[in-house]
């Protein structure tokens, strides 16, 4: 589903954020991406997601090469991804309804079947009641729970979650990682950059370390897979 | 084609979804609905815009419409050219009394008036008469032939004088045309004036909305950003601004036409019984249906144009980083 060969990113000004990066990620696995600050999990998400473009070796999602595309092939591809930013990226002027029906929109869904996804997918992280409100009017939580139903309404391939329980509370990171797992029966495939140890040493799932750009074991580092 | 350029053409293909007609079409017509209300939602500052807009149409607009009626005015004051064909000595009252006849036949002239020596002396004398010195022993005025032209341009009525040159009675040909050439090389100057302004005021309006659209583009930068993250072309992302382009153009397309159609009510109302003092009828100072329509079709083109450059420019600052 993801494959990394010899990937190096290198930003204007010299500062190296991945270093000749070689990895595989299976089609419907679910792989946590851990390392502290710097480490390069953003940079690595922004080259899966195209936002960023390596200086040099090659990403490949889903067997297609992200340097061919052009700027519409890019947009089309974004379609096929789930994306939960950190800072949640959220509309603030709009409603958390739209917010979560923007995937919908753009893919030009019918507007019956916007309203019973969206209707859905903020049932599942638990912001039904809060449909109409702003971003602004939530909690940082209820944010994060609003960007993960925009991530998961239009099911993608592939979803990708930067800190995404980061401003949970333990129980609610739980409810959303069994979110993540019920995506991942599915078929999807799931990355999610976590500093949670706690969170990634309870689920037994493969776990990539990043340190200074590059794969670096840890206690985790071993597992091959969902047990 | 070699097999890694198919497999790359292949999987290109796999992240483009198939064309929903239905999805494009609603997303157009939500853009223009969603554009509409912004403008109604915030009426001080659209329109501020679309007046701008308005009046940077009328103007180019105000002058057309007077420079048409000048030149339909102009169409009646050239029967007030005239040549006068001074005949020869030898031509007869009856052979050039039949000469003013047959020019008045020519489509390009409109009358003639043949003037007999005996004639042209009783309108000079009471001017010699004054002069007590001047003795003369017979009439040494000729004879001549009054020409008013039909309206033509310039160039014509020098074609029809060159044919009368030709003619055998005639000795000299006097042409009071001059006035007539500087007038109407005024109206041409005013034509291009008008001309250039229109230009220039386009120019105007395709800043004003692109600068709009700009400050537009600013205030949703971030919104951008995350509508391309999740799949937006620029297609997408470009379209409500096209359309609140659209709507200016059209706001303000409307209100020029208003505005237009007010000033010249007003002016007809003032111009009509000054000019009946004179015996002149007032001529149409409005634009017409046709000529309405284009100057709303001109600004909504004018001002599409300029969201589209502003957009152009723009836009690429707001792919995600």
């Amino acid at each position: 589903m993801i494959r990394f060969e010899q990937v190096s990113k290198r930003y204007d000004g010299g500062h190296e954020a991945l270093s000749s990066l070689s990895f595989h990620i299976e089609k419907g696995e679910l792989v946590f991406l851990t390392g502290r600050s710097g480490a390069g999990k953003s940079t690595l998400l922004k080259l899966i997601t195209a936002i960023e473009k390596p200086s040099s070796g090659s990403v490949r999602v889903n067997g297609a090469l992200l340097k061919n595309y052009n700027r519409k092939d890019i947009a089309f591809y974004r379609r096929s991804l789930g994306i939960i930013h950190q800072d949640h990226q959220l509309m603030m002027n709009h409603s958390v309804f739209d917010n979560v029906a923007q995937p919908l929109y753009i893919a030009g869904e019918k507007p019956a079947d916007v309203k019973r996804r969206v209707h859905a997918a903020l049932d599942k992280v638990g912001l039904l009641s809060k449909v109409s409100f702003r971003p602004i009017q939530l909690s940082g939580g209820e944010q994060q729970r609003v960007g993960i139903a925009r991530a998961v309404v239009k099911r993608p391939v592939l979803i990708l979650a930067d800190e995404p329980t980061g401003n949970l509370d333990p129980e609610l990171s739980k409810d959303i990682m069994e979110l993540f797992e019920q995506f991942n029966q599915l078929g999807t495939t799931v990355l999610i950059a976590s500093h949670d140890l706690g969170l990634i040493a309870r689920l037994n799932y493969r776990v990539m370390s990043l340190s200074n750009g590059q794969l670096v074991e840890t206690p985790f580092a071993s597992r091959g897979g969902q047990s | 084609m070699s097999n890694t350029k198919k497999t790359s053409n292949r999987k290109r293909q796999q992240v483009k979804p198939q064309t929903d007609i239905g999805g494009w079409a609603r997303h157009h017509l939500k853009c223009a609905s969603d554009a509409f209300l912004t403008l109604v939602r915030q009426p001080i500052s659209s329109a501020l815009t679309w007046l701008v807009i308005a009046i940077a149409l009328m103007l180019p607009a105000l002058f057309y419409i007077m420079l048409q009626a000048a030149a339909s005015q102009t169409s009646h004051w050239q029967e007030g050219g005239q040549i006068t064909l001074y005949l020869a000595d030898a031509t007869s009252e009856s052979a050039g009394t039949t000469l003013a006849n047959e020019l008045a036949l020519r489509p390009e002239v409109l009358k003639t008036e043949f003037i007999s020596k005996e004639q042209a002396w009783q309108s000079f004398r009471p001017v010699i008469s004054e002069n007590t010195e001047l003795q003369l022993e017979s009439n040494p005025l000729p004879a001549s032939v009054v020409v008013i032209p039909t309206l033509q341009d310039q160039a014509d009525l020098e074609a029809l004088i060159l044919t009368l040159q030709d003619l055998p009675e005639i000795n000299d040909i006097q042409i009071d045309l001059a006035w007539i050439a500087r007038l109407n090389s005024l109206l041409d100057i005013a034509r291009s004036t008008v001309h250039l302004l229109g230009i220039i005021l386009s120019v105007a309006v395709l800043l004003i909305v692109g600068n709009t659209i700009r400050l537009s583009v600013e205030s949703r930068k971030s919104e951008i950003e995350i509508t391309k993250l999740l799949g937006a072309t620029d297609a997408f992302v470009r379209r409500p601004f096209l359309y609140l382009g659209a709507w200016y153009g059209l706001f303000g397309g409307i209100a020029a036409c208003v505005l237009l159609t007010l000033i010249s009510v007003n002016f007809q109302s003032v111009l009509e019984p000054f000019l009946a003092g004179y015996g002149l009828s007032a001529p149409a100072i409005w634009l017409n249906a046709g000529e309405l329509g284009t100057l709303l079709f001109a600004s909504i083109l004018v001002s599409l144009a300029g969201a589209r450059i502003a957009l152009w420019r723009h836009l690429r600052d707001t792919d995600p980083k």
